[in-house]
């Protein structure tokens, strides 16, 4: 069977689009209702604010595009690779709302990148390995 | 490490590899494309599986959070990217080739570091 990893790359950008949405709307949602308190009213807060109903999106779509993924994708790589939204959430927590990266942090998020792309050339090398259904 | 901790951390790993390789389950076993396969894959427990294990995981890793620090249980919860694999291994037959294990190793480092950072 013909690599995949058209269907890979596109589905694990997504995946990270749809997790990144999530993270970033919890945030909002958070600051929305702040301050933070273990009760009722805060829980209130929290679901006036029309950010926590873009997180639950996000939710929603991570999870229809991870089951379609694991549809083909052998499932110890996929969950790794999932984890692809740490980088994009430490992008955007310093773009957007002007967090400091630490240098671990930098590093961190480098050896992710670099291990996705390792799992790429698996998936082109290994080719489709038998039982990866 | 104390019991109550130890055992938190044992709930987060077993319901996160559970999860992890019943949605494979639930993936591979649904037939047909598109909607079809969702109304399959809703028709056997293991999607359902999957989510109910979700839900554990995620009361288990919010106590397990509230007895050690974030550093501290990140690094020991990446331990799970080691599990699933082995699962997938045992139960799908999934190949541990040299490239998927380099892969998988340097996202875990880079979790850590993360966690860690």
């Amino acid at each position: 069977m013909k690599p995949r990893w058209r269907f890979y790359l596109i589905g694990f950008l997504v995946l990270m689009g749809f997790d990144t949405l999530s993270q970033l709307c919890f945030k909002l949602a958070a600051l929305h209702a702040e301050p933070f308190a273990a009760d009722p009213a805060w829980l209130l807060r929290v679901a006036g604010s029309p950010w926590v109903y873009g997180a639950i999106a996000g939710y929603l779509g991570a999870f229809v595009t991870y089951m379609s993924l694991l549809k083909h994708a052998p499932v110890g790589p996929a969950f790794a690779a999932s984890h692809l939204n740490v980088v994009s959430v430490l992008i955007l927590s310093a773009w957007l709302l002007h967090e400091r990266l630490s240098l671990p942090e930098l590093g961190g998020a480098v050896l992710i990148v670099l291990g996705i792309l390792v799992l790429a050339s698996a998936e082109q090398h290994d080719g489709h390995a038998p039982g990866d259904a | 490490m104390t019991l109550v901790t130890f055992i938190a951390w044992l709930s987060v790993m077993v319901f996160d590899t559970g999860g992890q390789l019943a949605f494979k389950a639930a993936a591979n076993r649904g037939g047909g494309d598109g909607m079809a396969h969702w109304r399959a894959m809703a028709g056997k427990p293991w999607l359902w599986l999957g989510l109910l294990a979700f839900v554990a995981e995620f009361v288990a890793w919010l106590a397990f959070l509230s007895l050690v620090p974030l550093a501290e249980g990140v690094l020991l919860a990446t331990l799970n990217m080691v599990t699933i694999m082995l699962g997938g291994r045992w139960l799908f037959a999934e190949k541990l080739t040299p490239r998927r294990l380099l892969g998988v190793g340097l996202i875990a480092a880079g979790v850590i570091l993360v966690g860690v950072g």
